[in-house]
């Protein structure tokens, strides 16, 4: 029984914390902030992402990946929602894990590589707008259509991995409608799409939609546990600090309590994050139930702790200045990523009742 | 990650289930055996069964076997609780000797204390109770009164505790009570922690009527009790410390079994809820009781991944320190979740015991009642989070 990351593992979060606390912190979010009309892609952080292997992790190595499991994908998650990392991760790591599940010999071979390398940038439309299990395009005489709702980067991306009745199509994003919009979390770029008759290249090895929302879930729900758990470790410090009433604000009651219940919320939401990423991993006959409760559990979580970073912040917690707001407005977009919590104990009702 | 045990664990696991399936009767698995005998002839049985079960080697599982323990791992003692719980078994009558007294006394009693204490404690000869709490100290234990004067080779013992669980079945209490005046302000100098016989005319019990109507606890009153001398654990005068150290025997504890006991209730809640009509049809049909239901099974299920995390700790001989507070809130909101859905499912139905036929609800309406008293007794809910606020966090006091 060994409830716990690998030593590996453990190097890795390692190495994804070392990156960013040196090369990009606030300072470079702020800066991705101040400049809302760039593609949203620093360039050197991309280039890091892909040489350091973080898009190759679940790539088999036979396509030049490392072929480790989505539980070490989730690390990075983590790692990344603490950090607020920009940048079209998740959308290129789920077309590589379509393309992993449903191409062919040919179509991995054509599209893994460089998904591995981070010479070419996904995003995915999985879900029809509002539902759990719907695919968002419908496909006649071999070319998809429908609208898409809002895309992570496909306005940016090289490849869209679009849903439909019968699979997973890849689509050129040339073929596609795409209407870029102001953003309010500017760590990343959202652009609403549509298809009208586009050209599609099915993954023709079968139709592993719901896996894949899974592990999209599970990925973003990690990201959800880094962004709760910096938002308190950074409220503790600032409240450790802060003196009112001839005390460190830290010491009231009512925010102590507050936050040793966030404490707790964090810790298990950072448990159910990583047992779900392991339950598909090990292809556990609860996995689906897991990254259900996964998401559900870092939605409300992270939803709590950066609402409270900024309460217990006060004034200051407000203001454009300071970076309170970055994690809030991550927060609040991933937690409606893949099914907010009220889908999602919904379906673990389905599930288990 | 690996979530799966070893074979030596797995065979103790098949060893202890079948030992079970023998030794526990099916009848005793059942409310409805146990409801028509009064609480002192289901005492009296779980004590023997308790007593039988020690007997065949399943006691003291993580204890050295030089005090009568089976000398098992952190791992051993979380499936044996994980056994205990889905076999329905009746719950210790030994609740405070096990999780306190015992391991106290093995790390600082005498070779007396040792020998007299631990292995009657595990075979149920003698019931412990633990004699804390006052009328005036509760979460505040430093405001206790009981005064102990020393007379010839005894302690002279006057004052009352309260809350005392198993007060009416109590053979001994260990106790805490003032041998010196409280020096200056120090609140927490002069304590020490007794080893008092209740069998004798200076201690007098007297139940205490719970909300559930029964009485496991009581008040216990103390008019000039003897108590040798040589009773006295941890050094007189240090029973601060030996208070402190007792309490922390708590932090290993795993909450494997309660993850599996609330569960099971939860299960039984889901069924439950697909029996009960709401109007537009059954509970479980309904969408608000659909979340309901669907949080507490979140809680429950992210009770056990912390279970297998602390698990993991104490198996590498890590102390999860104050950690342990978070491991208490978790299990106690947990079951206070179940319960709060389990009534949101009944309705104005939780007011009666069979609200519609086929349903007999007696044995969880007391659990959702239970669950009240879990967030209080052991350290309040509030007192954990001014712990974990304080000790885990590092906010400053
Ligand atoms: C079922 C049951 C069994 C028990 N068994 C035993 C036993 O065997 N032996 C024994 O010695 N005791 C036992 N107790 C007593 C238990 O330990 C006390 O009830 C507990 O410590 C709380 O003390 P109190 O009841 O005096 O409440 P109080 O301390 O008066 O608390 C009242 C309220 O104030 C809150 N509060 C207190 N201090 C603070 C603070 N500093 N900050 C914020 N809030 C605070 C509490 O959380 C609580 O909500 C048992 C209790 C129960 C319910």
């Amino acid at each position: 029984m060994k409830f716990q990351l690998t030593d590996e593992q453990r190097a890795l979060q390692e190495a994804v914390r070392d990156y960013l606390g040196d090369r990009f912190g606030q300072k470079q979010v702020r800066e991705l902030y101040e400049s809302p009309e760039s593609d949203g892609i620093p360039e050197g952080l991309w280039k890091a992402i892909g040489e350091q292997g973080w898009l190759a992790v679940m790539v088999p190595e036979e396509h030049d990946g490392i072929g480790l499991g989505l539980l070490d994908a989730a690390v990075i998650a983590r790692a990344f929602g603490a950090g607020t990392v920009p940048g079209p991760w998740l959308g290129t790591v789920l077309v590589g894990e379509a393309v992993r599940l449903a191409g062919s010999p040919d179509q991995q071979a054509k599209w893994l590589p460089r998904i591995a390398s981070g010479q070419v940038k996904g995003a995915v439309a999985l879900l029809k707008p509002g539902t759990q299990d719907q695919p968002v395009a419908t496909v006649s005489g071999g070319s998809l259509s429908g609208d898409l709702g809002l895309v992570e980067y496909a306005a940016q991306a090289d490849v869209l991995v679009v849903s439909a009745a019968d699979g997973l199509y890849l689509v050129d994003p040339a073929a596609a409608a795409i209407t870029p919009h102001e953003v309010l979390d500017r760590t990343t770029r959202l652009a609403s799409v549509t298809l009208d008759g586009a050209a599609g290249e099915k993954l023709t090895a079968g139709n592993p939609l719901a896996e894949l929302v899974d592990r999209a879930a599970v990925l973003v729900a990690n990201d959800l546990t880094g962004i709760a758990r910096k938002a308190l470790s950074d409220t503790v410090e600032y409240d450790k600090t802060r003196v009112q009433f001839g005390k460190p604000v830290g010491s009231f009651q009512a925010i102590k309590h507050d936050l040793a219940d966030i404490h707790l919320a964090v810790t298990m939401a950072e448990h159910a994050g990583f047992y779900a990423a392991h339950a598909q991993d090990i292809d556990a006959p609860d996995k689906t139930l897991a990254a259900s409760i996964a998401k559900a559990k870092a939605g409300d979580t992270a939803s709590a702790a950066t609402s409270a970073m900024i309460q217990y912040h006060g004034g200051i917690g407000y203001t454009w200045e300071h970076d309170a707001h970055f994690y809030l407005k991550r927060a609040k977009r991933l937690e409606y990523a893949f099914g907010d919590a009220t889908q999602h104990r919904e379906r673990i009702a389905s599930i288990a009742l | 990650m690996d979530l799966t045990f070893s074979k030596e664990d797995e065979d103790f696991r098949s060893e202890f289930r079948s030992w079970l399936d023998t030794n526990l009767p099916a009848q005793m698995r059942t409310v409805d055996w146990w409801r028509p005998k009064s609480e002192a002839e289901q005492f009296q049985i779980r004590r023997d069964w308790e007593a039988k079960k020690a007997a065949a080697g399943f006691c003291g599982i993580q204890w050295p076997t030089e005090y009568g323990g089976r000398g098992g791992s952190p791992t051993m003692k979380a499936i044996y609780d994980e056994e205990m719980a889905k076999a329905h078994a009746p719950r210790t009558v030994n609740p405070l000797g096990l999780a306190f007294l015992g391991p106290t006394v093995m790390a600082i009693g005498t070779d007396d204390q040792k020998r007299d204490i631990i292995k009657p404690l595990l075979h149920t000869e003698t019931i412990w109770c633990q004699g804390f709490s006052e009328p005036g100290a509760g979460s505040d234990l430093a405001a206790l009164q009981m005064k102990a004067e020393p007379q010839g080779d005894s302690y002279v013992l006057n004052g009352q505790k309260i809350w005392t669980t198993n007060a009416m079945h109590g053979d001994k209490i260990f106790t805490l009570a003032r041998t010196s005046s409280p020096d200056g302000g120090k609140r927490h100098a002069g304590i020490s922690m007794l080893l008092v016989d209740m069998r004798q005319p200076g201690v007098e019990a007297r139940p205490l009527k719970q909300m559930t109507g029964e009485s496991e606890f009581g008040e216990v009153f103390f008019t000039d009790a003897l108590c040798p001398q040589t009773e006295v654990l941890g050094g007189e005068g240090n029973g601060w410390m030996t208070a402190m150290l007792l309490l922390s025997f708590e932090r290993g504890s795993s909450a494997i079994g309660q993850y599996t006991e609330f569960k099971g209730q939860w299960d039984a809640v889901v069924d439950v809820a697909k029996q009960v009509d709401r109007g537009s049809g059954k509970a479980v049909e309904d969408p608000v009781l659909r979340q309901k239901l669907a949080n507490s099974l979140i809680e429950l299920e992210c009770l056990k991944y912390h279970s297998w995390h602390v698990l993991t700790q104490t198996s590498q001989g890590k102390d999860l320190g104050f950690e342990a507070s978070m491991t208490k809130i978790m299990w106690s909101e947990t079951f206070r979740k179940v319960s709060d859905t389990y009534e949101a499912v009944l309705g104005t139905g939780y007011q009666v015991p069979d609200p519609q036929p086929g349903l007999s609800l007696e044995e969880l309406t007391t659990m959702s009642l239970w669950s009240r008293s879990c967030t209080i007794w052991g350290g309040s809910q509030q007192v954990q989070r001014s712990i974990v606020a304080e000790r885990v966090l590092g906010l400053p006091r």
